[in-house]
């Protein structure tokens, strides 16, 4: 288990990056300086910054960006992208709308 | 709540997935395959190449008449393929939620096996989000499956196979490819997939990485830079080219989430989470199996082998085969996947700088850092010879997986041997009769016919030529070398094209004696073909 106070210290303040504006997130539209300061405030897994942020939430559910997270994340703690735990997987694993989900089973439709 | 129950249930229509089915039913299992698209056949419908390996894994075939055939067996043996069918859940009861239509609908397996495949890698640099930077597996979807030009200028990124292969395509689809660009130091893919672009006057940039997608609405074009050491880039180095398009060719990631919320044993590994699982493709839960691409990158080749094996298990796990004998069934393709496996670019060797070949032949370092061989590098390979009449030049160069123009020769003028991987010799005893059928018979398209003296001081280049339209007899051109670059002028003496060339045609040039061994493609007048 991480000390999370031990890693902030050791990782030090949150400096200005000149790329901290790029959309990584593009379906939440979350910038790299968004999720670098969510770091550096104590969010050091890919679930907590899902729900910190909704980056990896949107339409795509993070099959896009999840990997450039993971590798914002291991860079700004300074470890192997390997040792970052990914996000839980749950279904719904595809985007869909509450209606259909809510009609389990086709009773609707007999 | 209904709940329908299946022998087998195989989440995944493509090469591993229908693979696996295909094995089990024809021992009698009745499975049934999800896919989330609207046609079957995963990533094989885009693979318009010819693929490599021998005989038995279907090499010198395109990939899309392979899903053709797969298609074909499956519907032989009765297989069930639901299309537009998203699985949204696999639970560790073996049962999964399916999204159809507008409803989802829950089916049970005795067996379940995930053949997911993999999704593409992205990599963000500024301007990464707009329209025109597009990954190299949207490109294939719309010129292979579409016949959409996805843009008039490309620039790629990516010097793996995917960059390579589909960099060719574009060539072919009509598009300008105006660089191909890599952070890594060296080529990634083989060697003979970039001689082929190469060779079309792409220029390649090892150790560059793009730094901004130009453009204020949409792409107008690109900057790179050079990467040291650190993947920084360095200052000055940058270069910029007008494009309208940026393929991104990364790297795949495993999509292996379904078997993470079943609660199979995963590991984290550097290309992504993929299950713990054993050779037939067993995970850590009884009955759920995983085959493809989901357990680990490889090519298409390989995941129809590890499907078979999966197939092959859960037919003795069901009890509608016997076990010894499935048993041998899965070890007999584990030899063959193995084949697949060996050589230069085997999962070991990843990442790794070879020097030199099996045989102790230098590895071209122009190849690899500029994606041809140089003409003093060429002649030090067993498919280079010099001989009086016509005879094949092969400069394959690498040691791959792949035997095809050893077979194609009806004089036995080509030699492998036993080992897939050893680079092919020509055998200046035996007498080429200048059929082509190596020419048309080699996936990398890396073989030439040479012939000295047909006039006074003038020889013949015959050459693999997958363009349209096709040149004349009579069309005068300009000849290019190995790095693209123009040699000198060339006539067209004549074009083959046959079923058995499998729509490579065989282009032969007439050109001077002393630029036989330099010519390797041949550009029409107008720049045809968008070079």
């Amino acid at each position: 288990m991480i000390d999370i106070q031990e890693r902030l210290r050791q990782i030090g303040p949150l400096d200005g990056a000149p790329d901290d504006d790029l959309l990584v997130c593009r379906c939440e539209e979350i910038t790299k300086g968004e999720i670098r300061r969510a770091i550096h405030q104590g969010m050091f897994t890919i679930e907590e910054l899902r729900r910190y942020l909704r980056c990896g939430m949107g339409l795509c559910q993070g099959q896009t960006c999840g990997r450039l997270v993971k590798n914002i994340v291991a860079a700004e703690l300074g470890v192997s992208p390997t040792e970052i735990t990914s996000a839980t997987a749950r279904a719904p694993m595809r985007p869909i709308e509450m209606a259909v989900l809510a009609d389990d089973g086709g009773a609707a439709h007999g | 709540m209904k709940t329908k129950r299946y022998d087998m249930i195989v989440i995944g229509a493509g090469p591993a997935g229908l693979s696996a089915a295909i094995e089990a039913a024809r021992q009698g299992v009745r499975p049934i395959v999800f896919d989330e698209n609207a046609r079957p056949g995963g990533q094989l419908f885009k693979q318009i190449h010819k693929f490599f390996g021998s005989k038995e894994h279907r090499a010198k075939v395109r990939g899309l008449k392979i899903g053709e055939e797969l298609l074909a067996e499956a519907e032989k043996y009765g297989v069930e393929v639901m299309l537009d069918a998203a699985v949204i859940g696999l639970y560790p009861e073996k049962e999964i939620t399916v999204k159809i239509d507008d409803t989802v609908r829950h089916y049970k397996g005795d067996t379940i096996l995930v053949a997911t495949g993999a999704a593409e890698n992205m990599v963000h640099f500024k301007g990464w989000t707009l329209p025109g930077v597009i990954g190299a597996g949207a490109a294939q979807t719309m010129m292979n499956l579409h016949h959409i030009q996805p843009g008039k200028r490309v620039f790629m990124l990516g010097s793996g196979n995917v960059g390579l292969v589909v960099g060719f395509q574009l060539l072919q689809a009509g598009c300008e490819v105006v660089g191909l660009a890599d952070a890594a130091p060296h080529v990634g893919g083989y060697g003979v997939h970039a001689a082929k672009i190469a060779r079309c006057g792409v220029p390649f940039y090892l150790s560059h990485t793009v730094i901004e997608a130009v453009g204020t609405e949409y792409v107008t074009g690109v900057t790179i830079g050079q990467v040291g050491p650190d993947m920084r880039v360095i200052p000055g180095t940058e270069k910029y080219f007008d494009a309208d398009t940026i393929c991104l060719a990364v790297g795949l990631s495993p999509m292996s989430q379904l078997l993470k919320q079943a609660g199979c044993a995963m590991e984290d590994t550097k290309g992504g989470p993929v299950p713990l699982c054993a050779a037939d493709g067993k995970t850590s839960i009884s009955g759920i199996y995983a085959a493809g691409d989901v357990s680990g990158i490889e090519e298409a080749s390989s995941a129809m082998i590890k499907g078979r094996m999966s197939g092959a298990a859960i037919a003795a796990y069901l009890g509608y085969a016997d076990e010894k004998i499935q048993e041998e069934r899965i070890f007999e393709l584990g030899q063959q996947l193995g084949t697949l496996r060996q050589g230069m670019f085997s999962p070991e060797n990843r990442g790794k700088l070879i020097t030199k070949t099996d045989e102790g032949i230098g590895v071209s370092m122009h190849l690899l850092e500029h994606g041809s061989v140089a003409d003093d590098e060429i002649a030090r390979y067993p498919g280079v010879t010099r001989q009086a009449g016509i005879h094949p030049v092969i400069e394959c160069t690498q040691n791959i997986p792949c035997n095809p123009c050893q077979d194609a020769c009806p004089k036995g003028c080509i030699r492998i041997g036993e080992k897939i991987t050893s680079l092919p010799a020509v055998d200046a005893a035996k007498e080429c009769v200048g059929c082509g059928m190596c020419v048309a018979s080699c996936s990398g398209q890396a073989i030439f016919l040479i012939q000295e003296d047909v006039g006074p001081g003038v020889g013949e280049v015959t050459i693999p030529y997958e363009f349209l339209p096709l040149p004349r007899a009579g069309d005068t051109g300009t000849a290019l070398g190995r790095d693209g670059r123009p040699v000198c002028t060339a006539t067209v003496v004549k074009v083959r094209s046959s079923p058995a060339f499998d729509h490579t045609n065989l282009l032969t040039i007439k050109v001077p004696n002393d630029m036989l061994m330099k010519v390797r493609f041949y550009q029409t007048q107008k720049g045809g073909m968008g070079l």
